[in-house]
């Protein structure tokens, strides 16, 4: 899973399937986010004027639905990555490599906090530091809500049946709200996180190339290089 | 300061409600038993005749409206008496309000007139009958295909089981009268069951007025899709059968490529996956994408390669290629089209056969395909130069690609007959137009006969799809990636798969 051609210079970090994932995710939540929020706001002029340039309303909802459906069927290939890396592959889930939140993280945030104002030593992170553990659960677990509240205003009678009809009415305030905060999460927290850190400015290239610099292998996951060099020796 | 304003708006209030008390209102006149009496004994004087009194225009996108339109539409038809004279008979035209919310109760909030858009006007006729499309979409092309874009809504939407075929504009609907031409009664809108096979029975059965096939038959299949509009469904079991043996197909021939050695790696299927997936993304993602693109476009869209070695050659397989290719295009387009944009003129056009660029564009190129068949025919069994080695499996390949494009050719002449389109539309559809004028003069029952060439077509493409990854057309996979690979690997190093 490390080496490559030339083990000095880079070390794999993801594979093939889930580069393809991210950008999956990349252009659909894209995609998604102009759209919904196109719709949602589409009583003001300037959102109209682009969703007539777009085609209308029902074009737009129609390529909503098809990159949420998309979107979602990347989600589900992930999870069947997961029972694929348990099973056949049978590698552990938990541990020190996983992306499961541990008490670690909490230790790592206090240390963190304790760093930027000038105590301590920054902590020494494993495969993912907390940020990258919040990254991946926030999509992981607002994929779930927007799903379910999206499939309540996609099949309203559907849902009506088991519900009353004001369920309707909050998934589409938790629809909305939940899309907010995904865009605002994406745009402030994890753009900056990742690209505008100052070693890695202009831009973190790993999740595409799939590789990472031995440098920063060390420097940002060093719990997890010191680990790999163990098992080596 | 303050005392002063307080007084000035009790004051004002004070005078509010006495203005109010004098208006005497009919809500107020409701509230109070003795004056209704008094108003309800004095006969009214007969109002004078105020045009915006029946002409008005209440605002049908509010309950309102909706409720205040539809009061003055059962003003008169849900009176009994509410009838309309056809010759020696007496149609009843009534409505009653709880007779239409039981039998739509979907419409229950909709105006008459957001249907019935033109029946406003004096003389109080329709020309249009009841519009669904203004708000529904149309159906995509598995629920009702083609030849179903000329037939109204309501044909099989609507109870009634009598239907004809409009001579005017060539639509099928429903019908006034009964098969026995005694005119029936419309008014109860009571809706059928569409999902219900006998729904479709009404006009799919022998001897029907209407120019339908005398079966139902299923939809096309997403295989369909090489060379027509096609819905994202199965259709007909068969095609479900031809799917899977093509998954299968699919799957032996990447284990077969699996089975080398990958990078150096022999037993793990893991690891082999991993590291050519690993060298394609980073290919891909290199400078070489640009190779691929050119390789793409020159020997795999304009078959260069096959041009170096004989013009002729390339001709004739040019003739199959890109005409299946340029439908496979036209129908990818309609079907993606139809789906992000079913209320488009366009899309219905693209999708309509009888359109005159469907049409046109679908003849000429399955002409196309079918001249480079009969080209590869006439060149392996009647030329037969030195160089051309034919073995059974191109024979197969052939045999299998020509009944397919000949059965299309035959079954859209059956449907022009059937269906009976007028010469000025189906003269776009040129040769199966000439097919159907041939087909004219053997005196079968078209209408029955169409089921069975249409089982005949499509059993023929479903062996054809089944077949793809087996014999000779497994060169359409292999080819292009054998090109891809000499070219990043440098020619004819096989390493990678």
């Amino acid at each position: 899973m490390d080496t490559n051609s030339n083990p000095r210079k880079h070390y794999q970090r993801f594979h093939v399937l889930h580069r393809i994932l991210h950008i999956i995710i990349i252009v659909n939540f894209t995609f998604l986010a102009i759209t919904g929020f196109l719709l949602y706001f589409s009583g003001f002029g300037w959102a109209g004027f682009w969703v007539s340039v777009m085609g209308g309303a029902g074009i737009l909802g129609r390529v909503h639905r098809f990159c949420a459906v998309f979107l979602y069927m990347g989600i589900l290939t992930h999870v069947s990555w997961l029972f694929y890396y348990k099973i056949v592959l049978k590698q552990k889930l938990s541990g020190p490599d996983s992306i499961l939140p541990g008490k670690k993280d909490i230790k790592d945030m206090y240390q963190n906090l304790r760093y930027v104002f000038n105590k301590g030593t920054p902590p020494l992170f494993d495969r993912y530091s907390y940020l990258q553990k919040v990254d991946y659960w926030a999509v992981m677990l607002g994929m779930q809500t927007m799903g379910i509240t999206g499939l309540m205003m996609w099949f309203p009678e559907a849902f009506t049946g088991i519900f009353p009809g004001y369920f309707i009415n909050i998934a589409a305030h938790f629809h909305f709200h939940e899309a907010v905060l995904a865009v605002m999460y994406i745009g402030l927290v994890h753009m900056s996180d990742t690209h505008l850190v100052p070693d890695i400015f202009p831009m973190e290239k790993t999740i595409f190339t799939g590789k990472i610099e031995k440098k920063r292998f060390m420097e940002d996951h060093p719990e997890e290089w010191k680990r790999q060099q163990m098992m080596k020796d | 300061m303050n005392s002063k304003r307080i007084l000035s708006i009790l004051a004002g209030a004070a005078l509010l409600i006495f203005m109010a008390a004098l208006n005497n209102t009919p809500a107020v006149a409701a509230n109070h038993p003795g004056l209704k009496a008094a108003t309800l004994v004095a006969e009214p004087a007969p109002e004078p005749l105020v045009c915006i009194n029946c002409h008005r225009a209440p605002n049908i996108n509010t309950n309102e409206g909706v409720i205040a339109s539809r009061a003055f539409c059962y003003d008169c038809h849900r009176k009994p008496e509410t009838k309309k004279r056809v010759g020696t008979n007496d149609i009843s035209l009534q409505v009653t309000p709880a007779m239409f919310d039981k039998n739509q109760p979907r419409h229950r909030f909709i105006a008459c007139i957001n249907c019935h858009t033109d029946v406003a006007r004096s003389p109080h006729k329709t020309k249009t009958g009841a519009t669904c499309l203004e708000c529904h979409n149309r159906h995509s092309e598995g629920t009702a295909h083609a030849p179903h874009l000329r037939v109204s809504c309501q044909a099989c939407h609507f109870k009634s089981e009598f239907v004809r075929l409009d001579p005017k504009d060539h639509r099928v609907k429903l019908s006034h009268t009964n098969y026995d031409s005694v005119p029936i009664s419309l008014s109860d809108h009571s809706p059928s069951d569409a999902a219900d096979e006998n729904t479709c029975k009404k006009c799919h059965f022998k001897k029907n007025p209407v120019g339908a096939p005398a079966a139902v038959l299923p939809s096309k299949s997403a295989l369909c899709i090489l060379c027509h509009n096609s819905p994202l469904a199965m259709g007909a079991p068969v095609f479900g059968l031809a799917g899977l043996i093509f998954l299968a197909g699919i799957f032996i021939m990447l284990s077969f490529w699996f089975k080398g050695s990958v990078k150096g790696e022999e037993t793990s299927l893991h690891r082999k996956i991993s590291l050519s997936s690993e060298s394609i993304w980073n290919t891909v993602f290199s400078k070489q994408f640009f190779t691929l693109i050119k390789i793409f476009i020159l020997d795999i869209v304009f078959q260069r390669r096959i041009l170096k070695e004989s013009v002729s050659r390339w001709s004739m397989h040019s003739l199959i290629f890109t005409a299946i290719m340029l439908r496979m295009g036209l129908a990818l387009f309609t079907a993606i089209g139809f789906y992000f944009n079913p209320g488009s003129e366009w899309m219905t056009a693209l999708v309509d056969k009888n359109y005159w660029f469907t049409a046109l564009a679908n003849d000429f190129l399955g002409l196309l395909i079918l001249s480079g068949i009969i080209w590869a025919v006439v060149k392996r069994f009647i030329i037969k130069p030195d160089h051309v080695v034919t073995e059974y499996q191109d024979n197969i390949a052939l045999v299998i690609l020509g009944s397919l494009v000949g059965l299309g050719f035959v079954l859209e002449g059956a449907r022009i007959l059937v269906t009976g389109i007028p010469a000025d539309i189906a003269a776009y559809s040129f040769a199966g137009y000439m097919v159907s004028k041939v087909f004219s003069f053997f005196p079968f029952d078209w209408a029955s006969v169409y089921p069975l060439l249409w089982y005949a077509h499509g059993a023929v493409a479903a062996v054809f799809i089944a077949y793809l990854p087996f014999g000779k057309m497994r060169h359409i996979f292999n080819t292009p990636l054998t090109y891809f690979i000499e070219a990043v690997d440098g020619v004819k190093n096989e390493k990678r798969v």
